[in-house]
């Protein structure tokens, strides 16, 4: 069964809501782990202290906050105690707002937890849930999560709600020194026309499970090979077909109909069929462009790759 | 320059016959050995999403200063033209296909302006600058063939014919009878279906009596 990562309660105004969190997604790559390259054993990290030049066990280490450069102020499990915060067990909402997506702030997300009621707070639970869907809400909270206090939305999520931790203002990069000229932009009717056309042949229905990390499967055959014993080969490449290949199968398939055509004339007149065609075609261009505007370009017979 | 809709496949010694690429039609400015700009019709610049043809285009001219009038098109790996590898293209996603880009016209070269010249001139100017590479190429085209095209072209797959007239000038807007855009008509069904069924009608009295 899963294991909760944090046990509180959901409070707005006289409500509250007991509630537990899990941690809705996990970090899909594959993991390597650091080896010596001579033995092939796991190396170590150890924690070494330069002002007494020896490595050091982490049981012997604290916090401390860098509070000007070189100076230090030791923080302890107490003084983290002590915080009056109202949010170190509770997921304290703020206020509601429309659930659009460009809500602002809300685009700058960190993580996704599953929120599990406690059986007491079960109705409560998702009576808050049909009320944020019905009405197309978001409740905006904060939680203090891993020692921090974190700013986060709740949204109703199939059966249960989804707890989404999102940055804090200052922790937004700010967008000026980017070029941006979305107002200098001048976009034409016959350009957003297109543009619509385009986007409107692309639209369907994104369903996560249509999609796959298709170099970690194909980085955890190549594992699975070695495992096996087996020396990965690399992946032969497909030469590829250019486009003069497309232009000698056209020029290909213009040769097959006009071989048609000649035996149909060979057939139907008894005799065989004159060359006036192919030779009119091939015949070349002069050196000059001004003198050819009465002439015609030659039938190209260029290369293939 | 737009051009026509034309009615059918014909035969024309003042028309050049080309395949009407089913890619989108583009307009390549190439100056100071670079490929600077690819507009595309109705969009914006798509050099970002073709950005393969600027290593390639410039190498590939034996010119500068020069607006090549073409097809954007997009080949999957068997070398087949894709429509929805090229949408994917355009919409940026540079994995998508391979890029390829067919030049029917050539608007300017040597950084002068050959709108006011005939097609024939053009276009010979145009095979003369442009060499054919991996992505690159000039259009195959028929002088005054476009029936026989037309049949080639079916057995290819595509649906229609671009016909110009060589004595035709570049025009901004409507080419007129200057560019026509041809559709292949399907090809004809020389054995038709027999009516095999021969209802026998009950004879009148008066026959019997």
């Amino acid at each position: 069964m899963a294991r909760s990562m944090w046990r509180g309660a959901i409070q707005f105004g006289l409500v509250t809501i007991p509630v537990k969190l899990y941690l809705a997604t996990e970090q899909g790559g594959i993991g390597f782990n650091l080896l010596h390259a001579s033995c092939l054993n796991r190396i170590q990290m150890k924690v070494y202290c330069p002002y007494h030049d020896e490595v050091i066990p982490r049981s012997e280490t604290v916090r401390g906050y860098e509070y000007a450069k070189g100076k230090y102020v030791v923080v302890t499990e107490e003084d983290i105690d002590s915080v009056p915060l109202k949010t170190v067990r509770a997921i304290e909402i703020e206020m509601f707002i429309g659930a659009s997506r460009d809500a602002a702030g809300t685009q700058f997300v960190k993580q996704a937890y599953y929120l599990e009621p406690e059986q007491i707070g079960a109705k409560a639970f998702y009576l808050l849930k049909s009320v944020l869907a019905e009405q197309n809400k978001s409740a905006i909270c904060k939680i203090v999560l891993k020692d921090r206090e974190q700013l986060a939305a709740l949204n109703p999520f199939s059966t249960t709600m989804l707890l989404t931790t999102l940055h804090w203002p200052d922790e937004v990069r700010s967008m000026e020194e980017l070029s941006l000229p979305e107002d200098q932009i001048e976009i034409k009717a016959s350009e957003k026309k297109m543009a619509e056309q385009l986007v409107a042949s692309m639209t369907g229905d994104f369903s996560a499970d249509d999609y796959a990390d298709d170099y970690r499967q194909a980085l955890m055959a190549v594992i699975e090979r070695k495992v096996a014993g087996e020396k990965p080969e690399p992946q032969a490449r497909a030469e590829p077909t250019n486009i003069t290949d497309l232009m000698a199968a056209l020029e290909a398939s213009v040769a097959a109909a006009r071989t048609e055509r000649s035996a149909e004339k060979a057939a139907g007149s008894g005799k065989p069929a004159k060359a006036t065609r192919a030779s009119r075609a091939k015949k070349a261009p002069k050196a000059d462009a001004e003198a050819e505007e009465a002439e015609a370009p030659r039938q190209r017979r260029r290369k293939t790759a | 320059m737009q051009p026509m809709a034309g009615v059918a496949p014909f035969d024309d010694p003042r028309y050049l016959f080309e395949p009407w690429w089913p890619g989108v039609r583009a307009l390549a400015w190439i100056d100071d050995g670079r490929l600077v700009r690819l507009q595309a019709e109705g969009l914006a610049d798509a050099l970002t999403s073709f950005a393969e043809l600027a290593d390639e285009l410039p190498g590939r001219l034996m010119d500068d200063g020069v607006v090549l009038d073409g097809w954007l098109l997009a080949l999957d790996e068997g070398g087949w033209l894709d429509s929805d590898l090229l949408r994917r293209r355009l919409a940026g996603d540079r994995a998508a296909g391979r890029p390829g880009f067919v030049a029917s016209d050539l608007v300017w070269s040597g950084g002068e302006d050959w709108h006011g010249r005939r097609f024939a001139a053009r276009r010979a100017r145009l095979e003369a600058v442009l060499l054919d590479g991996d992505r690159c190429v000039v259009s195959h085209a028929l002088r005054g063939e476009g029936t026989l095209l037309a049949e080639a072209l079916a057995r290819f797959g595509l649906g229609a014919i671009s016909a110009r007239r060589l004595d035709a000038r570049y025009r901004f807007g409507a080419a007129g009878e200057g560019w026509l855009r041809v559709p292949i008509a399907p090809a004809e069904i020389t054995e038709r279906p027999r009516l095999a069924l021969i209802q026998r009608l009950p004879l009148e009295e008066s026959d019997t009596g």
